[in-house]
């Protein structure tokens, strides 16, 4: 079983090198390396069709305005910088002051986010107490009712709360769990993890605490990642909650800024939305690419410690 | 335990929702309720605080913020924040905004929008406002209810541009807009596009509110009266079949291709990318369209029924107008300072003609010069048409905003086939009639 | 054979008799202060952000309220005028036509380019990531613009189209029989998010059961069954039930690719996007909580049937 033991320290597979399903080869042979080969073909194409508005955007942010929408191709003949030196002063503030201000809200709703969603996914998951079929659907029928109903509310309870035009509403009801997505995301990657090691970290003597920290966190790395992930992504496009919160443009998140260069009555700065648009793509994309290590890493199932 | 626990949170559920419900309640203008416009109070003898709103572009914001930082330069008293925003995402934060009491003072309004908030109470009167100089017509648009509640900030009048390239292209001349009949508009549009390749002889014309008011004003109806709806069924029909008209002739692209132009933004219209001969705006669009384009457009008058210009019955139209919100806290402060936007020269200096045309005639003089080119061509055509206008068309009553979405829905429906003329406008005239009543 | 047999009649079912029922009444209770402790947070965020709204929602639903005027009670005029609202009644049409086709035809492609880049190979973070871009971007104006532009009826996928020999004289995004599919596709492009999380569950599965059925000789087709698809379960349910409840939701792309019309002719105008409509645009927010309210109970009947279904084919290790 040695050689085809893959598996490193920690009980995780690496991500390059062939996965056990095809471990019972004896060496490649040519019928592999054209399968191989058919498969990377197939994905570059696809990958082509799919990034090829993304190709386009970054090709338009580096075209004058009055060409833009009239060349669908990829190709551009004269670089057009100006979209790029201009737009980052085009509004009120330098745009670096927007992106600033998306990273505060993100950083916030991540670490809210991680906090609440795995202390709820637990006590979903894992513990006995009353009523929690009736939490739990109460939770789920939380994502069911749409948000453009209950936004004016909402906004009435932060203004008597004195909240309006801080990034309070945008962060704080992350510490509270009201991204169910992730408590439910959570609750079904716990509810893969067999009791098994709860139950020995119990005969240990841990209490729940003990157990959650211990043993939960360190296995729900993946749901963990997904969400990190996820806060970051949809709250950095987050659009409508920033712009009837914040009044005072220095405090615009990026989304809310990349609008403001949109004007359909009279003309819109199309270059300069591009060019941000694509700037502001760069930390989301680095982010992705860095955290999906830690999509990967598998759990220990030798059955032990 | 559990039963008291349940019964405390149900409590306190019911608590927090009586509590965002008497929020609600309490918004209701004139009830003092809530904590009032975001710029906050300031009556103690000491800083009035305005919040100022408004939607544009880099260009419009910059200029705005030169006229509040002007403003403040020259009244020390008085604290102005700007609030720009974006078109169409303006108007969902004004509405969160104003339900929760903390509309901003100083509001630019929409001819759209200007009744759904006057006539709800959610605008000041701005009797105090000098008005005296403006020219005549400009004033009235901003009336609610004989109130009124909005300034005009900008002479507009819709029209349509033609773009002398592609005329010359085709080898046709523009046409003598002061004569031109329907019939007329519709031949040399359909010439137009023919012989010079364009899809569009004539764009985004029949699906514009506008152009149906210039329509219906010449047979002598109007969109709207103070009871309502001021057109019948058959007056819708006579449009669309017009329109199919015009559409048969090839002077108006072909169906998908109408349908495409529907809501597009100034700069991807069609004449914009060079695929239309005309097309409808406003004309204080003028100098965004040629930017955007690259040409000069040349301004053409709607046709008429008779060929004489002068009983076309234009009218000039507030491109937007300054409100104030019935809640604010500085009212002197916010009518100072429409009153210092509208008569003062040092406004017009830095404004120009951004918004449109100054509506105090003084102002306009004394602007003209500093005019950019486009916008002087503009203040001409503004002055010229005087001796062709008829009275201002009433601001559109609640729930009248949407006429035009809803006309072009119909409209699409008649192009694909999907609906007679009869059928459409009898439809249509009863959906914008239930839209008023709600 | 033995050790995948083992795993497919494993802890399907609970069997309850009656002294295994109170035995469970008795349990459930167990963990009484640690459970409400863990869920504080939430419970807190529950009565102060999202109930007293929710409530509040449900109120409006019950009067005409133009969020500039105090709400006016009307009972259940709303719920009433409902019943005739043409547009309405096309606006469900046009979501239920979208959940049943985008939500499965996005998860089978987001499963099966995630099966594909779950076996090792070279290059897998760089297809990870480009495969992930398009959900980065899915909602922005940028994309939709470009979206418009790609389908119209002189637009890039027509302009190949007729490279390979087609007619292709549509205007995808102009007619209104096709607009929908516009959108549609835009939703399976961006299979991103359920994409990563169908790899990280892939990523959960523990290697031994499929080194156990190599050692047994079990070809493709029987280890992605029997071992790939119960153990995946859990994911795929969760992927199911969420992506139906948003797809019920959708808004923005809606939104940005018709310019906030719903057209043409109302063609894409989601449930969602006619909510705003009526409560944004129209100042009914009233009749637009009441529509809100309607599609609560109908994602909430939906997602009650997938959740009593998952009960015979989510295999889950508890």
């Amino acid at each position: 079983m040695t050689d085809l033991d893959t598996r490193d320290a920690t009980g995780a597979r690496p991500i390059t090198g062939p996965a056990p399903q095809e471990a019972i080869h004896h060496g490649p042979t040519w019928k592999d390396h054209a399968r191989s080969a058919i498969k990377h073909v197939l994905l570059i194409a696809a990958s082509l069709v799919m990034i090829y508005p993304l190709l386009w955007l970054i090709a338009s942010s580096f075209r004058p305005n009055d060409v833009i929408f009239r060349s669908p191709g990829l190709w551009v003949s004269d670089l057009y910088t100006e979209n790029y030196s201009q737009g980052w002063y085009a509004l009120s503030n330098p745009f670096g002051q927007y992106i600033i201000n998306s990273a505060i809200v993100v950083v916030g709703a991540i670490a809210g986010n991680l906090f609440a969603c795995t202390l709820a996914a637990y006590a979903f998951a894992r513990l006995q107490f009353r009523l929690r079929s009736l939490w739990f659907a109460i939770m789920l029928l939380t994502i069911m009712l749409p948000f453009h109903v209950v936004v004016v509310p909402q906004y009435i309870v932060f203004n008597q709360l004195g909240w309006v035009n801080t990034f309070v509403p945008l962060i704080l009801p992350k510490f509270l769990a009201t991204d169910a997505f992730f408590v439910f995301l959570m609750v079904q990657f716990i509810r893969g993890i067999p009791k098994e090691l709860d139950e020995a970290a119990r005969i240990d003597g841990c209490g729940h605490w003990k157990i959650f920290s211990r043993v939960m966190l360190p296995l729900m790395g993946p749901a963990i990642a997904t969400t990190a992930i996820f806060t970051f992504i949809w709250t950095w496009s987050d659009f409508f909650t920033p712009l009837i919160y914040l009044t005072d443009p220095i405090a615009y998140t990026v989304p809310v800024a990349l609008r403001s260069f949109l004007d359909a009555t009279a003309g819109s700065n199309w270059g300069a939305m591009f060019a941000m648009s694509v700037v502001t793509l760069i930390p989301l994309f680095l982010v992705f690419l860095f955290g999906q290590r830690f999509l990967v890493k598998g759990i220990a199932t030798t059955g032990g410690k | 335990m559990a039963i008291n626990r349940r019964q405390f949170l149900i409590g306190a559920g019911g608590l927090a929702a009586a509590a965002t419900t008497v929020g609600l309640a309490g918004c209701a203008p004139g009830s003092g309720g809530g904590t009032g416009s975001e710029g906050g109070g300031g009556g103690e003898g000491g800083t009035a605080n305005l919040a100022l709103a408004w939607w544009g572009n880099p260009t419009r914001n910059k200029n705005t913020q030169a006229m509040i930082d002007a403003y403040m330069k020259a009244n020390s008293n008085v604290k102005i924040t700007g609030q720009p925003g974006e078109f169409s995402s303006y108007w969902d934060k004004l509405a969160t905004q104003t339900a929760g009491g903390t509309a901003p003072d100083i509001i630019q309004m929409d001819m759209a929008y200007i009744a759904e908030y006057g006539n709800r109470g959610a605008l000041m009167d701005l009797k105090d406002v000098d008005v005296s100089k403006f020219v005549e017509g400009t004033v009235d648009s901003g009336k609610i209810n004989d109130t009124l509640v909005g300034v005009n900030a900008g002479i507009n009048t819709p029209l349509i541009f033609g773009n002398p390239k592609v005329f010359e292209k085709a080898k046709v001349d523009l046409p003598d807009d002061t004569t031109w009949t329907w019939d007329q508009m519709s031949e040399v549009a359909a010439e137009v596009a023919s012989k010079s390749g364009v899809p569009f002889g004539l764009a985004a014309f029949f699906t514009s509110d506008q152009m149906f008011s210039a329509f219906l004003r010449q047979n002598g109806k109007e969109l709207f009266n103070p009871d309502g709806l001021a057109f019948e069924p058959a007056d819708a029909q006579a449009w669309f079949d017009l329109m199919v008209k015009f559409q048969k002739a090839k002077a108006i692209g072909t169906p998908q291709q109408i349908s495409e132009e529907f809501n597009k933004p100034l700069d991807q219209g069609a004449l914009v990318v060079g695929k239309a001969a005309m097309q409808h705006y406003h004309s204080n669009q003028l100098e965004a369209v040629n930017a955007a384009s690259g040409e000069e457009m040349r301004l053409l008058r709607t046709p008429s029924l008779t060929g004489k210009a002068t009983e076309r019955k234009a009218w000039y139209k507030a491109s937007m107008l300054w409100s104030v919100s019935a809640k604010t806290k500085s009212p002197e402060a916010a009518v100072a300072w429409i009153n210092w936007f509208a008569n003062d020269p040092a406004a017009a200096d830095i404004e120009k003609a951004e918004r449109g045309i100054p509506p105090n005639s003084e102002l306009q003089e004394h602007v003209r010069p500093k005019l950019s080119p486009a916008q002087q061509t503009v203040a001409k055509h503004i002055a010229d048409i005087k001796p062709e206008l008829a009275p201002t068309p009433i601001a559109p009553p609640p729930g009248g905003g949407t006429l035009g979405q809803v006309m072009g829905r119909y409209q699409t429906d008649v192009l694909f086939g999907r609906a007679s003329t009869a059928d459409a406008a009898k439809k249509f005239v009863d959906e914008v009639k239930s839209n008023l009543q709600v | 054979m033995s050790a995948i047999s083992e795993l497919s009649t494993v802890h399907r079912v609970k069997a309850k008799t009656p002294e295994e029922k109170r035995l469970a009444a008795k349990e459930a209770g167990r963990d009484n202060k640690a459970g409400y402790l863990f869920l504080l947070p939430w419970l807190i965020g529950l009565i102060v952000i999202t109930i007293g709204p929710m409530l509040a929602s449900l109120y409006l639903s019950f009067t005409n309220y133009s969020l500039i005027q105090a709400p006016r009670w009307i009972g259940l005029e709303n719920y009433g005028r409902m019943l005739t609202d043409e547009r309405l009644h096309n606006s469900l049409k046009v979501t239920f036509i979208y959940v049943f086709v985008s939500t499965p035809l996005q998860l089978a492609v987001a499963l099966a380019i995630a099966l594909l880049l779950n076996e090792g190979m070279r290059g897998l973070a760089f297809y990870r990531s480009v495969f992930y871009l398009p959900s980065m971007l899915g909602a922005s104006v940028a994309i939709a613009v470009l979206w418009r532009q790609m389908f119209e009826v002189d637009g890039l996928v027509n302009q190949v189209l007729r490279l390979l020999g087609f007619e292709a004289t549509i205007s995808w995004i102009g007619d209104p029989q096709w607009a929908l599919w516009t959108i549609i596709l835009l939703h399976v492009w961006t299979f991103g998010s359920p994409m990563v999380i169908f790899l990280a569950g892939l990523r959960q599965i523990p290697g031994m059961y499929y080194e156990a059925a190599a050692v047994d000789g079990a070809g493709w087709w029987v280890r992605f069954t029997n071992i790939t698809l119960p153990l995946l379960s859990p994911i795929i349910f969760f992927n199911l039930v969420l992506q139906i409840i948003n797809a019920f939701q959708a808004f923005t792309q809606a939104y940005v690719v018709s310019n906030g019309s719903g057209g043409p002719s109302d063609s894409t105008m989601f449930y969602t996007l006619y909510l705003y409509q009526k409560g944004f645009v129209q100042f009914q927010m009233g009749y637009a909580s009441a529509m809100a309210w309607l599609l609560v109970v109908i994602i909430a009947a939906f997602t009650a049937i997938n959740f009593w279904a998952s009960k015979h084919w989510v295999f889950y290790g508890d």
